[in-house]
């Protein structure tokens, strides 16, 4: 069953087309992955799927509620976690997690201990956001998405500047998550989406240039790894 | 009301855990209370505007200046780490986002006014003179309830347009405006035209309200007393203070749908 449905959607900004016609179908408990250089469109359709950027024209449907008239609805069920580590930086994490579960209205303790656990925060609990490291201040953001219990979890460039054990250890975490709740996750690393994504679209220019898993991307343009295959879907050479 | 109150203690531990509000919004005033004492115990008398009772609304009026700069850059720095948009994700209402603003600005002008007041009374007392009343003192902080929320939506405005780099410059300009414009330590009345502009902005008006309550002499020896630049300056304040939450709530909302 597809929980999102993007349907002809535009974005432009004066005069740059930063989504052109994009048509795409996400299914429900999927790890979708939304590939594509910088510049490519990828935030953009996120920001316009979490209602924070409007779309200059087409449709979208989450889990059947239209974009443009059931947002309040849409925002009960999805959460973020953004490219720059958005938290409250003078706040301590428990505060953190604290605060983002009363947003939703979920006092549950049960499912604040169950983050702190899966995410491994106990350690770093009572200490004030501004000072954790990069890797845990990430892991605190994608913890924070997660303490509303989405059906839909957005995740923008989880692994920005992180090093490569951190990011494995995020990869370990965002691995967990797989079927449990449907999650979009953008990258421009591609082993990032290689691991992890059930299915992947890559962007360029605004564009939808292809969709499909890995094996499906590799098979199409007659390439032996998935940075081959990226490269020339990216640079025209597979149509 | 739950998400209000949530995002109203999340904003107060951010800014309680901010050396700048002790700098700024509570030793500043007391700092600027004691020089003026200062100036007024060596000028033999010749200085009315310094008197403790002058002084002291006109402390109150300036501080609030203070109030708008941590807000905006409170606003400001949310808007910068992406914090507020975030937020804006989540089924937050957008009067849920500036009253939670709204209501740690209100509870920082409460403290700073009382900071003023038990500055006031101690300045009062080592120079052996009469103090305000309680209950004109209840009346005061009454009469200054207005500037202060529109210095409260003002904050909230800069930080929602500028960033926490810009919005800190636009507030000093609207600091040294409440410092100059508002005569508190000034003496405006002996300025003629000057002070005739000055009726129209909000800073004076709430000036002379409140030195209406203490008692206050102005630089020419007369008592402050309730005549047209009061009922006039009444109307400047109420309109300031409709512009500001009117632009405050425009601007909040066309910026939690943006295309920043």
């Amino acid at each position: 069953m597809d929980v999102i449905t993007i349907d002809n959607v535009c974005k432009n900004y004066k005069s740059k087309k930063a989504l052109d016609n994009v048509c795409l179908a996400i299914k429900q408990g999927e790890l979708f992955g939304l590939l594509g250089v910088n510049g490519a469109g990828k935030t953009t359709l996120i920001k316009i799927l979490c209602g924070l950027t409007k779309k200059t024209s087409g449709t979208v449907t989450i889990n059947n509620f239209n974009l443009d008239k059931d947002i309040d609805k849409i925002k009960e069920i999805i959460d973020i976690s953004p490219q720059e580590t958005s938290v409250a930086n003078n706040l301590t994490v428990k505060e953190n997690l604290e605060f983002f579960a009363n947003i939703y209205s979920n006092n549950d303790a049960s499912t604040i201990n169950e983050i702190v656990d899966i995410f491994n925060l106990n350690e770093v609990l009572n200490q004030r956001a501004k000072t954790l490291s990069g890797g845990y201040k990430r892991r605190l953001s994608i913890a924070i998405a997660l303490i509303s219990k989405p059906q839909i979890l957005f995740l923008d460039e989880p692994t920005l500047g992180l090093d490569v054990f951190a990011r494995r250890e995020l990869w370990t975490i965002i691995k967990k998550l797989k079927n449990s709740i449907t999650i979009i996750l953008t990258s421009h690393y591609l082993e990032e989406i290689e691991n992890l994504c059930d299915r992947v679209a890559i962007l360029s220019n605004g564009k939808l240039l292809h969709t499909g898993t890995i094996d499906d991307i590799k098979q199409a343009t007659g390439s032996n790894n998935f940075e081959d295959a990226f490269v020339k879907i990216v640079e025209g050479q597979y149509e | 009301m739950n998400k209000i109150l949530n995002f109203t203690k999340r904003n107060l531990k951010e800014v309680l855990r901010d050396p700048i509000i002790y700098i700024f919004c509570l030793g500043f005033p007391v700092a600027m209370f004691l020089l003026f004492f200062t100036i007024n115990k060596y000028s033999n008398g010749n200085t009315p505007m310094f008197e403790v009772n002058s002084l002291l609304p006109g402390i109150i009026v300036f501080s609030y200046s203070f109030v708008m700069l941590s807000l905006s850059l409170s606003v400001s720095k949310d808007k910068e780490t992406f914090f507020l948009k975030r937020l804006f994700s989540s089924p937050m209402k957008p009067y849920q986002f500036i009253l939670g603003y709204f209501l740690v600005g209100l509870f920082i002008g409460l403290l700073q006014t009382i900071v003023c007041i038990i500055a006031g009374f101690v300045i009062s007392l080592i120079s052996n003179v009469g103090f305000v009343s309680v209950g004109k003192i209840l009346l005061l902080i009454v009469s200054q309830l207005p500037i202060l929320v529109t210095n409260i939506f003002l904050g909230i405005l800069f930080g929602t347009i500028f960033n926490d780099k810009s919005a800190p410059g636009i507030c000093s300009v609207f600091i040294s405006l409440a410092g100059i414009l508002g005569g508190c330590w000034m003496p405006i009345e002996t300025m003629g035209g000057f002070e005739a502009f000055c009726r129209f902005l909000p800073f004076y008006p709430s000036v002379y309200i409140g030195r209406i309550i203490t008692n206050a002499t102005n630089a020419l020896g007369i008592t402050y007393s309730f005549n047209n630049v009061a009922s006039l300056g009444l109307i400047a304040i109420s309109l300031f203070m409709i512009f500001s939450i009117v632009f405050t709530i425009v601007a909040f909302k066309k910026n939690m749908v943006s295309d920043k």
